[in-house]
């Protein structure tokens, strides 16, 4: 079985809410796999029902070739995971939660290599493991979901918006541990809101919108999708040759920059019919995620 | 000011539903109360000697009012005011707590800090809201005693001292949300600190003089300490005294002023007492579901066990009274035994009192096993258990842990109240033990009867712990309203019900009705069997279908 997640026509209803409406979602083994979408397009949902804390309402859910909602306790075991809003208990400090969940996980299988890992993470996120749970910031509280679920190695980690409260720098941290585990062959689902971060650190990308899929594949398949955007100086090019540019999209003379977008086949094709312009201060922008979240949802953004 | 209008409506909003209950429940109690009483104390005779045994027999006070005459007013007001005043006083420190520290707590102040209302707005509207809830509950108060036919005069100054100590237990509660973090430290603190307030002016009563006629009393300094004891020495019925009321509203305004200085003076979140530093790495110990059960529950559990402890002490001290009461006034054996499930009539004073105090203690002891269900529901509803069951933890294993935290706490409860009765009973003296005979072979029996009696209430407990884990597993959004909610009916229907003359049908409601009495060493134990069932039933479909369950947040 290559693939660690499996989900296929997932449906999930609250009363006559539908939060999730025929998803799919495939994660290969060893890929580090971005989740995409806004704010209530059913991300969350679908990772509590990857870890079994949600039914499904219809469709198909494998996780490790498990079901999560039957087998929750066997798939747990080889899953680290933080969820989207951490709430830690107000009397623990962030040592004992760290330490509980860690032992629930099975640190104590190996407590030399957990307490290295703990302490070095710890060191790394620069968090104060003392303070009581209700004096954490939301940053430090997700601090304390990430150190446990890195502090215990596992097959597969689950991370839902885990950068939402932390500062750039420990962004970077996040990424680096990000990185490490992928390396030791680990998969990752990482579900964000961030183009950037995904971008960064993702493989493979779905992009969810309104409790469905509508968008999956590597970074490079999607890219084809999107538009390049070209720009250069309109000083000293003719009106009647900007006006015939070929395939160009939305084309537009402001602020002294001719501009314009072209769909990613025909990029060549332009490029070599300007070749005879003096084209000054010339620039050619891969497609971000953010233009093709823009694509995505421009209707409602 | 638009603002403080603002949110004083929307804190009357939030409560519109418990707020009416509290102050619509204490017009109840004082109706009620006055009419029972009427009804079984009618004859001036027989109150003037009650009367005179309570000021010749003060430990009894610590439990009543201050006698302050024999006519029907002054006797009611002796019987029921103390508990009518604790009514406001447990209103408006919940509501104080609920309406600030609570609304930190959550986050939710937050947003209404960042607005123009600023941080003191907030507790100015709340200050405000519970002085009207308090005078609310004060005219529902004397309204109840009107309709129960007492002198209107009376009845009103008695509101008055309701809604004073209200007001003044308002001001205590806005000061203990300040001082600590949580609302739930800060609810327990305010307990405490009306704890001591019960205590001091019961101690000022049973230290007091009497008159030369018997029939009314003048308290000892303690109860001057306490604003329990101010509403107290209005002596609603016969002098009718409104200016030691004054030191409620003196309490209730340098209390606020205090409040709103600190409130200024603090950051939004922070509290007075400041929060000490916690282990950087978790003890050995705290490496199973039902370990940090233990960890979250165990100050619930002690305060529980404590209370039980103090009602145990009482039986011991209060058994040897009971007899010489008796013989006085029979129908104070009428009155505990109202308190017991039906079949206890006939038995002596003292085992009515042993049984009546014990049926409390039961009641503890479910106090204590619904809130660990409550804990639970607390813990899926905040997301913390979202965390643990994220890991290898199944559900089931979670779900049995808190009933068996629950099961222990029951236990726990009982026991405390069963030893301190143990030790009160050997320490004053069996109230079986005849002169002359070897106090071992007299003891015997007794310590027998506490611990059967002490047994007896498991069954009623159990059956809370399932039915309200059963509530948790089905609909968790009901567990916490209807876990108290069917703890104060057991409560009421079941205990309080025969004093207040309920129907039998209707108290046979109540899990505490079927409770097994001890009857001089013979016991019938099949409702006890029966309630067993009832809760091993219940466990067994909670487990079954708690077994796999969607965490419901809150």
């Amino acid at each position: 079985m290559s693939d660690v997640i499996e989900i296929r026509g997932l449906r999930k209803r609250y009363g006559r809410t539908t939060a999730l409406d025929g998803l799919d979602l495939t994660v290969a083994a060893g890929e580090v796999h971005g989740f995409l979408g806004p704010n209530g397009a059913g991300k969350s949902t679908t990772i509590r029902v990857i870890l079994g804390l949600a039914r499904a309402s219809g469709g198909e859910v494998r996780v490790f070739d498990r079901d999560p909602w039957r087998d929750s306790v066997a798939v747990h075991e080889r899953i680290g995971s933080v969820p989207g809003d951490v709430a830690l208990w107000p009397t623990l400090s962030g040592g004992e939660a760290i330490d509980l969940i860690c032992r629930l996980r099975g640190s104590q299988r190996d407590r030399a290599a957990y307490d290295r890992e703990r302490a070095r993470l710890i060191s790394a996120f620069q968090f104060d493991p003392r303070k009581k749970g209700r004096a954490y910031s939301k940053g430090n509280r997700q601090k304390v979901a990430l150190i446990a679920a890195f502090a215990v190695p596992a097959a597969l980690y689950v991370f839902d918006e885990p950068t939402s409260g932390l500062d750039p720098l420990m962004e970077s941290v996040f990424n680096q541990e990000v990185a490490r585990v992928a390396a030791a062959g680990a998969t990752v689902l990482l579900s964000s809101h961030i183009l950037s971060e995904v971008e960064r650190l993702c493989t493979r990308v779905s992009i969810v919108r309104a409790g469905r899929v509508v968008e999956a594949g590597t970074l490079a398949e999607l890219r084809h999708l999107t538009r390049t955007e070209i720009s250069f100086a309109v000083e000293g090019v003719p009106d009647a040759r900007v006006a015939a540019i070929p395939y160009a999209h939305d084309l537009a003379v402001e602020h002294g920059r001719v501009r314009f977008s072209v769909d990613s086949a025909q990029v060549g094709r332009v490029l070599s019919s300007l070749g005879d312009l003096p084209l000054a201060s010339l620039r050619v922008a891969p497609p971000t995620l953010e233009e093709l979240f823009l694509r995505h949802y421009g209707d409602r953004l | 000011m638009s603002a403080f209008l603002a949110l004083l409506m929307q804190r009357i909003r939030r409560d519109r539903v418990q707020l009416p209950i509290w102050i619509l429940g204490n017009g109840l109690l004082a109706l009620f109360a006055s009419v029972s009483v009427a009804n079984s104390y009618g004859d001036p005779v027989e109150r003037t000697g009650i009367l005179l045994l309570a000021t010749g027999s003060p430990a009894i006070l610590l439990l009543r009012g201050l006698p302050q005459g024999a006519d029907l007013g002054s006797f009611v007001f002796f019987e029921i005011f103390i508990y009518l005043a604790l009514v406001a006083a447990f209103m408006s420190t919940f509501l104080a707590v609920r309406h600030t520290r609570a609304e930190e707590e959550s986050g939710r102040a937050e947003l209404v800090g960042a607005t123009p209302a600023g941080r003191s707005t907030p507790l100015a509207a709340t200050a405000a809201y519970g002085a009207l809830a308090a005078l609310a509950m004060g005219v529902s108060v004397t309204l109840g005693l009107v309709a129960g036919r007492l002198p209107p005069a009376g009845a009103v100054v008695t509101g008055a001292a309701v809604a004073a100590t209200g007001i003044a237990f308002l001001g205590i509660g806005l000061v203990c949300a300040q001082i600590v973090h949580s609302a739930r430290a800060a609810n327990a603190l305010a307990l405490a600190v009306t704890g001591v307030a019960f205590l001091l002016r019961g101690i000022g009563a049973a230290a007091g003089t009497p008159s030369a006629d018997g029939v009314s009393m003048t308290a000892a300094w303690p109860t001057w300490l306490s604003p329990l004891g101010w509403g107290e020495e209005s002596a609603a019925f016969s002098t009718g005294t409104l200016s030691p009321l004054l030191l409620d509203l003196a309490l209730a305004t340098v209390a606020v002023a205090i409040a709103l200085i600190a409130a200024r003076r603090r950051d939004l979140g922070a509290a007075l007492l400041p929060d000490r530093l916690g282990r950087a790495s978790a003890r050995g110990v705290l490496s199973s579901s039902f370990a940090l059960a233990w960890r979250l529950q165990w100050p619930s559990m002690l305060a529980w066990a404590l209370g039980a402890a103090v009602l145990g002490v009482l039986v011991g001290a209060l058994a040897p009274l009971a007899d010489a009461v008796t013989q006085r006034d029979p129908s104070l054996a009428t009155t505990l035994g109202s308190l017991l499930p039906a079949g206890a009539a006939g038995e002596g004073t003292a085992h009515l009192l042993l049984g009546a105090l014990f049926a409390i203690i039961g009641v503890l002891a479910a106090g204590s096993a619904t809130q660990t269900i409550i804990r639970m529901r607390q813990e899926e509803a905040a997301g913390t258990a979202e965390l643990v069951l994220s890991t290898p933890l199944s559900p089931l294993r979670w779900l049995a842990g808190y009933l068996a935290l629950g099961a222990i706490s029951i236990v726990l409860v009982l026991a405390a109240g069963a030893t301190a009765a143990l030790i009160g009973v050997l320490g004053a003296g069996s109230p079986g033990e005849t002169p002359g005979t070897g106090s071992s072979v007299a003891t015997g029996p007794e310590l027998g009867d506490v611990g059967a009696t002490a047994v007896a209430q498991l069954p009623a407990a159990f059956v809370y712990l399932g039915v309200i884990a059963l509530v948790f597993a089905l609909v968790p959004k009901a567990t916490i309203p209807l876990g108290w909610g069917l703890l104060g009916a057991g409560l009421v229907l079941g205990v309080f019900g025969g004093a207040v003359g309920m129907p039998q049908w209707l108290r046979d409601i109540s899990p505490f009705q079927h409770t097994p009495v001890v009857v001089g060493g013979q016991v019938d134990w099949s409702g006890g069997f029966w309630m067993l069932a009832v809760a091993a039933l219940a466990v067994v479909a909670t487990l079954i279908t708690g077994r796999r369950r969607e965490l419901v947040l809150g």
